[in-house]
């Protein structure tokens, strides 16, 4: 089942990684981190703390490469909410403190109707998406060619979230699925040029957030609005993509898996038997262990079952479901690594 | 013992068969609606059926026919509300048809209250609901508010980001004996307890119940952080919403 082993010479962190996003096979299957791996403790531990963490790009760099410093990933991830690009659009923001993430204030929306969509012209050099850039910049410097870097860019799903509100949003997706489309359209210039300058400041996969989770709405939905739009975004942005939708999404993985993303980050809230069922190796998955229950709130061991069990079923790149929570000790994410090392050691060329 | 077939309207009656699946809760709804008069059914149709257009409509005629305004409240748009409930919490439907849903209650709620409270009539309870310090995440703690509403509570929404403070300032503002607060992040999850703790320290606790939930709360979080009730979903929050008021009411009895 899982990735054949013995014959591959050792490889390096980023050609793991790259080579599972690609589903080529692995010496060993790759950690990865998606989304985010910042903590308190490793906050403390590096010096750099949130709110400056994400609007200071040397500070944003350093306390990213700890995902691998210190916990031992094959990936560094060093954007570690889902805000920046809603900051540069002009949203208000509520930047918070060092123990929570910063989010944008939803209450108080900037756009209404497509029409009002104006995405600025200078959106690049804003400086909470310079910020990014910036740190991209200095990781790929500083890690050369040894360590995949993953950058983020926000569907316009998720987009249309933050700058239109949540509710409005979701109203106007029933009430008027055209209108709902053309404010899709309009922010999808966001994503596309947010993750081409990524790759020009050395990102080697990016991460695309569309929050279309069976949390909120139906498959269908993501079969009428987004499979199309997520489709053009593997032919607009020439490195891999790994699509990442929180919550219960198995009913909608086979839409996903039809788009040509390189890689899905799923949730806990699927199995990792199931999924892995229905994508069919038509796109890999990345994935899933618990955030609340399993990595924030009980230990080593149980981490590692849950592990193990993605790795039984296949999954060919193992990590946190989602935004790991601040408070997770160390200890428990340095056990994802070392779980599946041990994995291999005791389970490989059995399979 | 009535049955689905005593129910007049064709499409609640659909909507019974195809979405109310666990036969106890079958049975009530039936019940429930067996006993409503078509007209009633007609307005509670178009909350199931998410119309705002057509509820703003209907409860108009009705009040104008001279229903009572309490009866369209509770046999029209209170009872589509409980079909609703029903279906979201089973993944038949989704926020975006919640949301719809909502709205046609608040169409038709915008005709019953000013009758209700020029009136004088009584909720059946008051409870103030909020989203605890440093969290927005506002779209679960706004569907249990309209389940609440749409139970015949009145709530005072103190929306996101609330502060032990506020929690406090409200309660001693308004003469509400349920507190309802919800958290969706690890980080904010604790600010219930602080919450709680500060009730303690302006000794308010014994005048009031707590309730929690989101979905990274458990029962086990709740008690721990000495809330009085856990809810997993909006229909569970009525439920214990219901229970609460009632202890405080006996308890000031
Ligand atoms: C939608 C969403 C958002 C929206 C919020 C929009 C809004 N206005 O609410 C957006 C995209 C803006 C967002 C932002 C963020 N989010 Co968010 N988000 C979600 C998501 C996908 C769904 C939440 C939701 O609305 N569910 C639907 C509703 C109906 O369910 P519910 O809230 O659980 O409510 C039901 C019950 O819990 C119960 N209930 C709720 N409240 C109460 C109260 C009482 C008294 C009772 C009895 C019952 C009850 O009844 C409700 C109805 O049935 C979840 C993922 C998930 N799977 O949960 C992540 C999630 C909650 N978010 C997460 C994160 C990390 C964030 C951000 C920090 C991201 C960032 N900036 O990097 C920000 C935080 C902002 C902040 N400070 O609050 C994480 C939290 C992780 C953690 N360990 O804490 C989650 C869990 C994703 C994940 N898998 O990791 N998010
Ligand atoms: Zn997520």
């Amino acid at each position: 089942m899982a990735q054949e082993t013995g014959e591959i010479k050792t490889m390096t962190p980023r050609q793991r990684v790259l080579a599972a996003l690609r589903r080529e096979p692995v010496d060993r299957t790759p950690v990865c981190n998606p989304t985010s791996v910042a903590t308190v403790e490793l906050m403390d531990l590096v010096g750099a703390h949130f709110p400056a963490a994400n609007r200071d790009p040397e500070k944003m760099a350093l306390l990213a490469q700890t995902g691998h410093t210190e916990l031992g990933f094959d990936t560094i991830m060093p954007v570690f909410s889902i805000i920046q690009e809603s900051s540069a659009l002009g949203c208000k923001m509520q930047w918070e403190g060092k123990d929570n993430w910063p989010t944008v204030k939803m209450a108080e929306p900037i756009w209404s109707e497509p029409q009002d969509i104006v995405i600025p012209p200078d959106l690049l050099k804003h400086r909470d998406t310079q910020c990014v850039l910036e740190a991209i910049k200095i990781l790929r410097k500083r890690f050369g060619d040894d360590v995949c870097i993953i950058g983020k860019t926000m569907g316009p799903w998720s987009l249309a979230y933050h700058t239109i509100g949540v509710e409005k949003f979701l109203l106007m997706s029933l009430d008027d699925p055209d209108k709902t489309r053309r404010v899709l359209d309009k922010l999808k210039k966001v994503t596309i040029d947010f993750g081409m300058a990524q790759i020009e400041a050395g990102a080697d996969a990016l991460t695309l957030p569309d929050h279309a989770t069976g949390d909120l709405v139906s498959g269908d939905y993501y079969d009428r609005y987004l499979k199309e739009m997520h489709i053009e975004f593997v032919s607009d942005i020439p490195i891999p993509l790994i699509l990442h939708i929180c919550g219960r999404t198995v009913d909608r993985m086979d839409y996903i898996a039809q788009t040509g993303m390189a890689a899905f980050h799923y949730d806990s809230k699927n199995g990792p038997g199931e999924s892995m069922a229905e994508v069919k190796g038509r796109i890999a998955l990345v994935g899933n262990i618990n955030n609340p229950e399993t990595l924030y709130s009980k230990g080593p061991d149980s981490v590692q079952e849950e592990v193990w069990k993605n790795l039984d079923a296949g999954v060919p790149l193992v990590g946190p479901e989602c935004a790991i929570p601040l408070q997770t000790a160390i200890e428990n994410l340095k056990q994802i690594p070392l779980a599946v090392k041990q994995w291999h050691k005791e389970k490989a060329g059995r399979t | 013992m009535p049955e689905l077939s005593d129910v007049h309207n064709e499409f609640i009656r659909a909507e019974i068969e195809e979405f109310i699946l666990d036969e106890n809760e079958q049975r009530h709804i039936v019940q429930m609606y067996a006993k409503i008069s078509p007209q009633m059914q007609d307005i509670a149709a178009t909350i199931i059926d998410g119309d705002n257009h057509l509820s703003d409509e209907l409860t108009k005629k009705a009040l104008d026919g001279g229903v009572e305004a309490i009866q369209i409240m509770d046999n029209g748009l209170i009872a589509g509300m409980a079909i609703v409930g029903i279906k979201f919490r089973e993944n038949f439907i989704f926020v975006p048809e919640v949301l719809a849903c909502a709205r046609a209650m608040k169409a038709g709620m915008a005709h019953i209250e000013p009758i209700l409270s020029a009136a004088g009539i009584e909720p059946i309870g008051k409870v103030i609901m909020g989203t605890v310090k440093g969290d927005l995440h506002d779209i679960g703690k706004n569907l249990c508010i309209m389940m609440l509403r749409g139970a015949g509570f009145e709530v005072i929404d103190l929306s996101v980001d609330v502060s032990p403070e506020m929690f406090i300032e409200a309660f001693e503002q308004n003469s509400a004996t349920v507190i309802g607060m919800s958290a969706l992040l690890t980080t904010t999850m604790p600010n219930m307890g602080v919450t709680i703790e500060a009730f303690i320290d302006e000794g308010l606790r014994d005048d009031v119940r707590f309730m929690v939930g989101g979905a990274p709360v458990t029962p086990e979080f709740a008690e721990d952080m000495g809330a009085d009730a856990y809810g997993a979903n909006a229909v569970e929050c009525v439920e214990v919403a219901k229970r609460l008021a009632g202890e405080t009411q006996t308890a000031t009895a």
